[in-house]
């Protein structure tokens, strides 16, 4: 681009100067060969797998067309666990994330004069480290009798009741969702950050004369100007959670006893494992059509809430 | 930055530094278990005071690495690519060229951004063995490109939407056609969102787990997030080794991110937060 081509305005110019080159028919064309890559790819690794997918969940082992594989699912009761999981996993991980990545971010762009980047990389970093790398030191971590975490209740005089995390039914998708939380409440600090470091000034100088000081400031004029970045946060944290499946798969395998499968693993597990192929894509629409549901809610509430702040 | 009392700024850096720690202990941890000789592997403490460099160089001399991290730097560096030129040509069309049925191409594209994996990965490995794909970089690629489009549109669209009309004009006088504009003016000028989306999409090809679990069962192609899961076994009474081997493969993108993160972080301020 050079500086002389801009301005000086020639409008007239500009129409027949485009006009004159190529007739409407050409352009038109040209703009399709520019969509023709992405749309192919697009159409060969999404479009067609979700239609198939749809397709072989209506199909029988013989080839029959039957809701059997639906109704399978609806008296299956780790299909039941893992639709339970898969809620837990959503709210725990969308709640516990965002809420840290506020708090922090706020500490890091409102209340400290110097180390912004320095924290910012930090905490990110989790969020660059392969999760199969990830599922295997945790694993260590939480190891009853030698782990890291067993050294910090041991050190404590507390070694004698520490919890087998991941064998316990009842603990074992906390202490992956955890994980979770750990590894993405990095990426939800930076957004935010993103997010205040877009606010003028000028209005938080205003809102500070109408008295919102200290926590009324928070609450009231830094939370509800952010909305549109939590509302993109917790759609993005919905389909991160309900997508989880190295963490669980490495560091539970869907046990002790299916007890932490989710939608993502019991797939993978009907499927793959179990070769019950034409179950496991009944399980996939099951997925598909929740996390649609939640995201078309959340949005909704998203623009509601902003409609009102 | 409003001001603030010294009591506040003192409770926000202890704050920020537990979480900093809480961050980064898991990477100290697993660093200094790959320094342990056998007798300290199953200590439960964080650092152990004695260090030997044995599994290091055991692990290196090994060598049995280096195919995993070329299969990986392959896959994600080619996924990138195609990536950033099927996105640009679709957002170049939809909002420059305005091309008809645009916003029909977007939504359609766009609502792809709530696909969990997990429901598209039976059809996709069936698809990949019919097509011969199985085992082969293309199989990675291919859907991982596919994934990254939805992300990257709704990035790179809104960059472009951004460009006064009046740019792009003036060049078309100049004599450029469509090609020539959008390499010489659209592309420089939306640069900054084009470094966030190749890191984004890096990573995820980089970590990607779950597909290639599926795909790549060959030993000679497998990436390096298949990795963990094969010496697992091997090492399982050794793991000074296994986590010498977790430390060289989380390594590489954090080191990347700290040199990279001035651009990342560049590029989501200068094309804001959507919602």
């Amino acid at each position: 681009m050079t500086a002389s081509s801009v301005g000086s305005g020639h409008a007239p110019a500009v129409a027949r100067g485009v006009k004159l080159r190529r007739g409407r028919g050409w352009r038109e064309l040209e703009a399709w060969l520019y969509v023709l890559p992405g749309l192919a790819v697009f159409a060969v690794f999404i479009a067609y797998p979700i239609t198939a997918n749809i397709v072989a969940s209506l199909f029988g082992p013989h080839g029959d067309v039957t809701m059997a594989n639906y109704r399978q699912a609806s008296g299956d009761a780790v299909f039941w666990t893992a639709m339970r999981n898969s809620a837990v996993w959503v709210v725990l991980c969308v709640v516990f994330e965002a809420a840290i990545g506020f708090v922090l971010a706020l500490a890091i762009e409102m209340y400290i004069p110097r180390g912004r980047v320095v924290f910012r990389t930090l905490l990110f970093l989790p969020m660059v480290i392969t999760p199969s790398v990830i599922a295997l030191v945790f694993s260590t971590i939480y190891a009853p009798d030698y782990g890291l975490l067993f050294g910090v209740f041991d050190s404590v005089g507390l070694g004698g009741h520490f919890p087998a995390i991941l064998g316990d039914p009842a603990t074992a998708t906390y202490g992956v969702i955890a994980v979770n939380v750990w590894q993405w409440s990095g990426f939800f600090v930076l957004m935010y950050c993103v997010g205040l470091t877009q606010i003028d000034r000028e209005l938080l100088a205003a809102a500070a004369i109408d008295g919102a000081v200290g926590f009324a400031r928070v609450r009231y004029v830094i939370w509800p100007l952010l909305y549109p970045v939590t509302t993109s946060l917790v759609v993005l944290g919905t389909i991160q959670a309900l997508q989880q499946f190295p963490l669980i798969f490495l560091m539970t395998e869907g046990g002790p006893a299916d007890s932490t499968q989710t939608l993502a693993t019991y797939i993978f597990q009907t499927g793959f494992v179990l070769n019950e192929m034409h179950y496991a894509s009944a399980v996939a629409v099951v997925l598909f059509v929740l996390s649609l549901a939640l995201i078309v809610v959340q949005y909704r509430l998203g623009r509601e809430r902003r409609a009102h702040a | 930055m409003p001001r603030t009392s010294a009591g506040a700024r003192l409770a926000a850096y202890l704050v920020l530094g537990i979480a900093a720690a809480i961050s980064l202990v898991p990477t100290i941890y697993m660093f200094d278990i790959s320094l342990r000789d056998a007798t300290d592997s199953f200590s439960p403490l964080l650092i152990v005071p004695r260090v030997t460099f044995a599994n290091w160089v055991a692990v290196l001399a090994q060598g049995n690495l280096t195919g995993f991290f070329v299969s990986s730097a392959l896959v994600s560096v080619v996924t990138v690519a195609l990536t950033l030129a099927c996105v640009i040509g679709l957002s170049y069309a939809i909002s420059r060229l305005k091309i008809r049925g645009g916003q029909v191409i977007l939504l359609l594209v766009v609502s792809a951004l709530l696909l969990p994996l997990a429901s598209l990965l039976i059809p996709i490995a069936k698809l990949l063995e019919l097509l011969g794909l199985t085992n082969n970089y293309l199989g990675l690629i291919g859907p991982e490109t596919a994934l990254g489009i939805p992300f990257g549109t709704v990035i790179v669209k809104a960059a472009m939407d951004d460009i006064p009309m009046a740019l792009e004009e003036a060049a078309r006088i100049d004599g450029a056609g469509s090609f020539a504009v959008l390499m010489r003016v659209v592309v420089p000028l939306i640069s900054p969102s084009l470094i966030v989306v190749a890191i984004w999409q890096f990573l995820y090809s980089w970590n990607e787990f779950f597909l290639a679990l599926v795909i790549m069962t060959k030993d000679a192609v497998k990436t390096l997030p298949l990795a963990p899961l094969y010496y697992q076994g091997p090492f399982m009474t050794d793991p000074g080794k296994l986590f010498a081997i977790l430390t060289l493969i989380a390594i590489v993108p954090m080191a990347a991110y700290v040199v990279l993160q001035r651009w990342f972080v560049a590029g989501l301020m200068e094309g804001g937060v959507k919602g």
